[in-house]
């Protein structure tokens, strides 16, 4: 029976599961943080850092994420002289392209408070990072946290294209064993078994999330006010 | 415009306005409006809808900048440097037409934020305050409620009480009691009637006659971005001597 002689490669497979989900995770976080270092600039007052902030994000929005990290994977060596692993290029193309889906919807966020709270914020005298911090961060949370659940699943299903520069995560690792059992398709169902129940455990996840923030005025612990 | 013969103060302003210019592109707001508001005041701004009343008080803290003239506010400038712009604003509680309070915070922690976040007060002090102010403005029973779940009135009650938690020099209405029900702007303004009882400087827009000629120690009426008259309410109401103020008095109170 091929099917069982396929649990051998139980494990290897597991591990596969372990290295697509540690590289999606760390492209969503280099994606989060970039996001919002890019809306901010898109709010900004300095029109330099807005032109800045708009172009990179349609350009990252507007070219495959393939080409993207044929770019990082062999055109950073060229510019910077270093050579990048495979890894390391597949997390920097996705956080890139990450980032400029990420900006979009932190920029929707912020720009959903409105004024009369920035108002508020400002008249009793806070900062720009206490007023981001205490008022319109918590409030556009709201606003960002229902799709960037889904753009961490469109990072998770993109990160299969790592395998094209020899990265082997679940996509490259089910090819590899296709080959070695010689063809057929089970393998290629286990792995897209498990790229379903990986997102779809994201998107529960994700529901849950925002049914509990969603609670009156989502309120904030006063522990956290310091 | 002649000075009012009724107050001549002899403290030091709080606040002094000279010779303020706003403008939104072409279009002047404000003026060149100069007065001064003096410790224990209770100043209503009183005129037509779109003369700069409440632009006026935004100036004041700095929500809009100024293209002409100075405003000091306990001896800071406030069209100046950021730093000194924060310490103008940490000295002035402001209570808006649209109470604008947090929505992801309860009534309590609204009146707490300020003087944890920006003051850097200890919290549990801070929380004792903030249970009183709120007990003051007869809210006690909604201290765990959020904004959402409170009345117009009761939304504004917690905003004065979030203005007041900071021991502000200067409490600055702007229409507090334009967007509520009729029924609950009385709640509002005997919380304000006692705050002027107490003695606190006040700047108030509003549009209620009444509570400006029972609490208000000058009256300011503004129009088209001047000063037209100002003096003591209760004579101003009486008897109005420009006849500009004789024409808007006379709509309000039909």
């Amino acid at each position: 029976m091929a099917d069982t002689s396929l649990l051998v490669y139980a494990p290897i497979l597991l591990k596969a599961v372990g290295l697509t989900i540690w590289l999606s995770w760390l492209a969503l976080l280099i994606g989060g943080l970039g996001g919002l270092v890019l809306a901010l600039m898109r709010i900004s007052r300095f029109r330099p850092l807005r032109l800045f902030a708009l172009l990179y994000t349609e350009l990252f929005r507007s070219i495959p994420i393939l080409i993207v990290l044929f770019f990082c994977y062999y055109g950073v060596p060229l510019v910077f002289g270093t050579d990048l692993s495979a890894f390391a290029a597949a997390t920097l193309a996705l956080g890139l392209h990450a980032s400029s889906m990420m900006s979009e919807v932190i920029r929707a966020g912020i720009g959903s408070v409105g004024t009369g709270q920035w108002e508020a914020a400002q008249a009793a005298g806070m900062t720009y990072r206490q007023m981001m911090r205490h008022i319109i961060g918590p409030q556009a949370m709201q606003v960002i946290l229902p799709p960037s659940v889904g753009i961490y699943i469109m990072v998770l299903k993109e990160s299969s294209v790592a395998s094209i520069i020899g990265y082997v995560e679940l996509t490259a690792t089910g090819l590899l064993i296709r080959e070695s059992v010689g063809g057929g398709f089970t393998i290629l169902g286990v792995v897209a078994l498990f790229y379903f129940v990986l997102c779809y455990t994201i998107s529960l996840a994700g529901g849950v999330l925002e049914s509990r923030m969603k609670v009156v005025g989502h309120g904030m612990p006063i522990g956290e006010l310091r | 415009m002649t000075p009012s013969p009724v107050l001549t103060p002899m403290l030091a302003p709080v606040l002094a306005i000279d010779g303020l210019v706003k403008r939104f592109g072409k279009r002047t707001i404000l003026d060149g409006i100069s007065m001064n508001v003096v410790p224990g005041e209770i100043v209503c701004l009183v005129g037509p809808s779109g003369t700069g009343k409440s632009t006026l008080l935004r100036c004041v803290n700095g929500l809009e900048d100024i293209q002409d003239g100075r405003i000091m506010f306990d001896g800071l400038m406030v069209r100046a440097p950021a730093r000194d712009i924060i310490e103008v604003r940490k000295r002035i509680g402001m209570i808006f037409q649209q109470f604008n309070l947090y929505p992801h915070l309860t009534a309590l922690q609204n009146v707490l934020l300020a003087p944890v976040v920006v003051h850097r007060e200890d919290r549990r002090v801070v929380e004792a305050r903030a249970r009183e102010l709120l007990d003051r403005v007869r809210l006690s029973h909604r201290i765990d409620a959020y904004p959402a779940q409170l009345s117009g009135g009761e939304q504004q009650r917690v905003a004065i009480a979030r203005a007041l938690a900071t021991n502000p020099h200067m409490l600055m209405f702007d229409e507090p009691t334009s967007a509520l029900d009729p029924e609950t702007v009385g709640e509002v303004l005997a919380v304000m009637r006692d705050l002027a009882h107490e003695g606190r400087t006040m700047l108030v827009v509003t549009h209620e006659m009444r509570f400006a000629a029972e609490v208000g120690t000058r009256m300011v009426f503004m129009d088209q971005g001047k000063i037209v008259e100002e003096g003591n309410p209760r004579a101003m109401l009486a008897a109005p001597r420009t006849e500009r103020a004789q024409r808007f008095l006379q709509t309000i109170q039909q």
